[in-house]
Order: structure tokens, then C-alpha cells, then sequence
């Protein structure tokens, strides 16, 4: 755990209950953010990535939904532990969220300007007046043409665009130290999304902010992320830096995802699919919640659900700098072993009992 | 596939649709009009895909609605083997329509939730019941479900039961029942996960080889319209502005927005990160009630001048580039045409 350690997420559990049963959205999902780095959430629907947000948000509909294990670190504290009021004092001044559709997440009977002045107003006490005047400074921080003549607009008077920088604006107005953005881009243009993921970086870096970028897209996370945490059926699958995730993943889940997308540049033959569809919460497979799909499965995986592996680029074999006897012994330790070391939040792993294969695999590919 | 010397099956000239802008409550004037779509040519030949790519709001959808006939344009026509469909009406234009099926969008609420799957999948033979006799018909709906990768036990199930990717699959099923000679895809697998939007594109590339359909693909993820397209057309506020072979859009774009939008993208290869050059461009795209004057792009264009204004660029191969040869003479409506090649990624 290093000192920059923003917010860590420990074996966090969240259960849903419905009509039809006990819905185990989160089992145990671990991640960290360090200050000024960007960690990207890669997930389908109903993987659990937007749950976990809520959860650090303080967010979450309790009922139906209950927070049965786990922690959340932020800055040291476990915000688990705080009171609702404790709770609203960190959401704006010391994190903040920004949604998916702007047109849904924004007041329409009010103004943009009160609903951004709002911040200051409830979090810093400022006057109607005062409050006004920051909401100008904050539209302009985000380059809004014509800031003091629009000011008062209602949102459906703005450009889905334009309409997601007030969304930045408003999570930016008390300069947080954790920015948690759920697919802030997949309701717009690639141009107005390349604009606005832009935005993003340039403020992120100048505020020095911890960013949870959750998506689905994987050309957005090859731009902008600095790690990655892959999820799948509630659990971290994979969690790596971006160039190692992209280079030789290490579990068959995120590279059938790799594989799967067509690219600009590579054009022809059938594209390769996962086969399948992600599991119903209700009745999550036993074992290794991807065997169904996966094309690696065996006996094992069936039964036994495998940890997250520590993936270490001696196990895999493919540092230069380790004799084949090296990688040997360290394969036969940490692989194949039951007693694999647990790593530590944050550091390179992997949720599959043949990691190793896989990474091998790919990196030969 | 190349377009020979075969006959198009379906030809659009100068297709228009504008929807009219009203004021007041009893009389209703006319206080101008949204151009959705304004003069699109293109032409679709047996067995192709075009893909159609553009931004919201472009007029793409309309375009998808004029080719069906479930709007009537305002100007202009659409072929279909020679024969305009837009004014046809009544016996002659069901005949036609047997053969231009659609794919909508969102499997979620393109399905009635209060009918069965196989109700759903054959209804169209309750309109052209010549297509399958009566009795034969659930066994067809069993056939289509087959194919389309179902299980055709599930005849019975509701929307409700299947997945997105699923539904799709039926949406899919229902357009190929009457066999038809031509599919237009509004944004087929946008609403899809990922990991099921693969499974989708190669079910219709494979239908594709199968009953030798010709797709008309409109999206606006390019590098789904690239992976499955032969010719692609790439139209801003409601004209296409620049059209050709996947090849020439993707390799040798000439047209500044296509070029803009190219760079856009992002590609998911980190190690690119810091060596592609991007075009970000500014502002939104304008109103299509009040289009600019000239080049509908110049009000976002890095190259715009007082050319550009005046006068309309026509969509032709830009005299600029008339000495070159290859991929880079395809048509491209801007003034100032330059071929920018794409740095190819890992």
C-alpha cells in the first residue's frame, strides 16, 4: 500500500434482495485508487461495476440493496463505518460522481446555474449571489461557450455535450479528491466524446484527482486509464496495469473481450466471440463463474473457485532476465499450489487457475 | 465484393425529407423546416453491405425510415430494381416491402412484450401469406429460429425471456421470414454488451453468405461499420459528404470530417496513446432547421475559407486530387480535398 493510497475497496459484499431470491451482486471486489491516477473499471452490465460505485458513493438504495461484508478506505477512514451525516459531508467536497446520462441526472425545473451553485450553497454557506458567480467560473473551467449568457439555461436548452460538462462541472465545484465517472461518454458522438474524455484528463491533472473511470468501451480505457480492474459476475477478475492488460491478459474472459472487438485497423474474417451470455445473479455458476464460457475451462474449474493469483512476470516465464529453472520453481509455487500468495490491492492479478497459460499464451500469440 | 457491372438493386437520387416547423395552435403556419435529409445519392448492389456512419442527428435513421417508405420524402426517389418506391402505394408497394426488411435498433422495445416469439416471427406471413401456407407456418417460425442460432424449443417463450443479444437474434429471425433481398439495420448491435455484439455481427455476416442479402447498415461505431462493410458512406447534417470503398474511407479519407471523426476513435491499443495524432474538433454540430451557408461543415472546419461559404462543394472526386490514382479518387464533397492516410496502429 503505497502513500498516495486514495480510496481501497476491501472484499467488498452487496447483496439485492428481490421477488425471486437473494441477489449476490458484489462477492467480494477489491480495488484501489492512488492520487492523480486513473483506474478503469471494465465490466458488461450486471458485472457489478456501477453497485461498487454507489457503495463508495454512499449511494446505494438500502433497501433492497445491504452491504453484508467488506471495507472502503478513503484517506484512511472506513467510510462503512460513518454516519449518514459524516457520510454527506465527504460527497461533494471530498468525492464526487459523475453519471452516464446528463439529461436524466440533471434537475429540469431548475436552472444549471442554481443546480451548480447548489454546491456552494449547501457545502461552503455562499449567498444565491456569490454561488451564481462561481457557477460562471465553473462553466467556463469546462469550456462552455457564452458562460454568463447561459447561466440561467435550463438543461434541455443544451447539447448532449455540453450537457455532460455540467455534469463535470458540478463534480468538480468543491475540487474532490476522488472523481468516480460511470460511463461518463457512451451517450454521445465520438467527437464530442473525444472532447469531452479530454476535458476529463486535462482537469484530473491539473487537480492532481484519483479518477474511477467505469466503461465498457475498451478503446476508451487504452486512452486514458492507468490501471485496470476487469470485473465479471460481482468479482475482480483481472486487475493489471493498462499496457501489461493489454499485452498478455491474464484471464480468458478479458482476452475473449480483446479479441472481440473489431478494430479500425484490422479488417476481415469472423470476429471472435465469447460464447455464451453473462450468468443471471441468481443462479451464478459454481467454481469459476466464467467456466461456462471459457474455452480453457477444465475439471477444476467446475468446482473449485479460484482466487485472485498474484500474477508475477517470472511465474509467467516471460521476463528476459529469468533462467527457465527460475521460472520453474516459481511457477510450481505460486501457480499450481493451493497456497499461491494472496496479492496485495492493487497489484497485478488474476482470477483464473491457468493465468499462466493464459498470459503465455498470449504473449506468444 | 466490388460493384461491377451489375445491376444496383436498390438506387437513391437526391433524396429529401424535410419535417415542417409550425406556430400556432389553430392556424398553423409554417415557420420553416427541419432538413433531416438534403439531396443523399447512393446506390446498393445484390449481395453487398453499405454502411452508413454519422453522428446524431445527421438524418441517418431517416434515411433508413425513407428506404422503407415509412416516410415519404420530399423530394427525390428511391429506386428499387428501377422502380420508384416512394410513390407507390397500396398492393404494389406491400409487394415491394416483402423484399426491404428492417432491424430496429433496441431489441428491448422493438418487440411486443404480449406476444410470443413465434407470433412475433409470423406475423409478416399473416400479411403476405403467400410467402407460407397456413399450416406450414410454425414449422417455418422453428426453421428461422434455427437459423438464427435459437433454440426453436423457446417457439412459445415471451421477449421477456431472453436476453438483449437474444432478442436481437429474434428481431433478426422476423426480418429474414419472407426471405427478404434486402436488410436495412438501424444501429443493430449499439444496445448490446460487448461481448454479444461479436456474436451478432458474425450471425449477419453469416446470413449474409447464406441467402446472399444486401445489408444497409447504419452506425455510429466505425470500427463495427469497417468490419463489416464493402462501401461506406459517411453523411453530416443530412448530405453525404463523403462515400467509397472501406479501404478509401478507412485508408484514405479525404474529406476533413471524415478525418476528424477517424481520429476520434479511440483505439484500444495503449502503446498508441501518445503517438496518434488527433483532430478535436469544436463546437456542436449545427441545427438542421438552419443549416450553414455553403459547406455544411465549415462552421467546425480547421480548413474553412470564404470558399466554403459561398459555395456548395458537390459530393464528386475533388478536382484537387484528379492526378492521383488508387483509393484516394473516391467522392468527397470539400473544396480543399487532401488525402491524410492513416497511421496504422500495432
Amino acid at each position: 500500500m503505497t502513500d498516495d493510497r486514495l480510496l481501497e475497496v476491501r472484499d467488498l459484499e452487496v447483496e439485492f434482495t428481490t421477488r425471486d431470491g437473494v441477489v449476490r451482486a458484489l462477492n467480494g471486489v477489491s480495488y484501489g485508487v492512488d492520487a492523480g491516477e486513473t483506474l478503469a473499471v471494465l465490466g458488461e452490465s450486471g458485472s457489478g461495476k456501477s453497485v461498487t460505485a454507489q457503495a463508495i458513493m454512499g449511494i446505494l438504495d438500502m433497501p433492497p440493496g445491504r452491504i453484508t461484508g467488506g471495507e472502503i478506505l478513503f484517506q484512511g477512514r472506513d467510510l462503512l463505518g460513518l454516519g449518514a451525516e459524516e457520510r454527506r459531508k465527504i460527497r461533494g467536497p471530498k468525492m464526487a460522481m459523475i453519471f452516464q446520462d446528463a439529461l436524466s441526472s440533471l434537475n429540469p425545473v431548475l436552472s444549471v446555474g442554481f443546480q451548480l451553485g447548489e454546491m456552494f450553497r449547501v457545502h461552503r454557506g455562499a449567498s444565491r449571489k456569490e454561488a451564481k458567480e462561481r457557477a460562471v467560473e465553473l462553466m467556463e473551467r469546462v469550456r462552455i461557450p457564452a458562460a454568463r449568457q447561459r447561466v440561467n439555461d435550463y438543461p434541455h436548452e443544451f447539447s448532449g455535450g455540453m450537457r455532460q460538462r455540467i455534469m463535470i462541472a458540478m463534480a468538480l465545484a468543491l475540487e474532490p479528491d476522488l472523481i468516480i465517472a460511470d460511463e461518463p461518454t457512451t451517450a454521445l458522438d465520438v467527437t464530442v466524446q473525444a472532447q469531452v474524455m479530454d476535458l476529463l484528463a486535462d482537469l484530473q491533472r491539473e487537480y492532481r484527482m484519483g479518477l474511477i473511470l467505469i466503461t465498457h468501451d475498451l478503446g476508451v480505457v487504452a486512452d486514458t486509464a492507468d490501471r485496470i480492474a476487469v470485473m465479471y459476475a460481482g468479482r475482480i477478475v483481472e486487475n493489471a496495469p493498462v499496457k501489461e492488460l493489454y499485452a498478455a491478459p491474464a484471464h480468458p474472459y478479458t482476452k475473449g473481450l480483446l479479441d472481440s472487438i473489431p478494430r479500425l485497423d484490422q479488417k476481415g474474417g469472423q470476429l471472435y466471440a465469447i460464447s455464451g451470455l453473462p450468468p443471471n445473479l441468481l443462479h451464478v455458476p459454481d467454481g469459476c463463474p466464467f467456466h461456462p464460457r471459457c474455452p480453457r475451462a477444465r475439471d477444476r474449474c467446475r468446482t473449485d473457485l479460484p482466487p485472485l493469483y498474484a500474477v508475477s512476470e517470472r511465474a509467467a516465464g516471460g521476463a528476459a532476465d529469468a533462467t527457465a529453472e527460475a521460472a520453474e520453481a516459481a511457477a510450481a509455487d505460486a501457480a499450481h499450489d493451493d497456497i499461491a500468495r494472496v496479492p496485495e490491492v492493487g497489484e497485478r492479478s488474476s482470477a483464473c487457475h491457468y493465468w499462466k497459460e493464459t498470459v503465455d499464451d498470449a504473449r506468444r500469440a | 465484393m466490388t460493384p461491377g457491372a451489375r445491376e444496383p438493386i436498390l438506387e437513391v437520387r437526391d433524396l429529401v425529407k424535410h419535417f415542417p416547423l409550425t406556430q400556432g395552435i389553430i392556424l398553423r403556419r409554417q415557420v420553416g423546416a427541419v432538413r433531416a435529409v438534403d439531396g443523399v445519392s447512393f446506390t446498393l448492389y445484390p449481395g453487398e453491405t453499405l454502411g452508413i456512419v454519422g453522428e446524431s442527428g445527421c438524418g441517418k435513421s431517416t434515411v433508413a425510415k425513407l428506404l422503407m417508405n415509412l416516410e415519404r420524402p420530399t423530394a427525390g426517389a428511391v429506386l428499387y430494381k428501377g422502380e420508384d418506391i416512394s410513390k407507390l402505394s397500396g398492393r404494389a408497394l406491400k409487394a415491394v416491402r416483402r423484399n426491404i426488411q428492417m432491424v430496429f435498433q433496441d431489441p428491448y422495445t422493438s418487440l411486443n412484450p404480449r406476444m410470443t416469439v413465434g407470433d412475433i416471427i409470423g406475423e409478416p406471413f399473416d400479411i403476405h401469406p403467400d410467402v407460407a401456407p397456413k399450416g406450414d407456418r410454425r414449422r417455418r417460425v422453428r426453421e428461422l429460429l434455427d437459423v438464427v442460432g435459437l433454440n426453436p424449443e423457446y417457439i412459445n417463450r415471451y421477449p421477456h425471456q431472453f436476453s438483449g443479444g437474444q432478442r436481437q437474434r429474434i428481431g433478426i429471425a422476423r426480418g429474414l421470414a419472407l426471405n427478404p433481398e434486402i436488410i436495412v439495420a438501424d444501429e443493430p448491435v449499439s444496445a448490446l454488451d460487448v461481448s454479444v455484439q461479436a456474436q451478432v455481427i458474425n450471425l449477419m455476416e453469416k446470413l449474409q453468405d447464406e441467402f446472399g442479402l444486401a445489408y444497409m447498415v447504419i452506425a455510429h461505431d466505425l470500427s463495427i461499420v469497417r468490419h463489416i462493410s464493402d462501401r461506406v458512406g459517411v453523411m453530416y447534417l443530412g448530405k453525404i459528404v463523403e462515400i467509397g470503398s472501406d479501404t478509401a474511407i478507412y485508408e484514405h479519407p479525404t474529406h476533413p470530417y471524415t478525418q476528424a471523426l477517424l481520429s476520434a476513435v479511440p483505439v484500444p491499443d495503449p502503446q498508441a496513446r501518445e503517438g496518434r495524432e488527433r483532430i478535436i474538433l469544436t463546437g456542436d454540430v449545427p441545427s438542421p432547421a438552419n443549416p450553414p451557408s455553403g459547406c455544411r461543415f465549415r462552421t467546425r472546419c480547421w480548413k474553412a475559407q470564404e470558399r466554403c461559404e459561398r459555395q456548395e462543394p458537390p459530393l464528386a472526386v475533388p478536382p484537387v486530387l484528379a492526378d492521383r490514382t488508387g483509393e484516394v479518387l473516391h467522392d468527397s464533397a470539400c473544396h480543399f480535398a487532401e488525402e491524410k492516410r492513416r497511421v496504422a496502429h500495432g
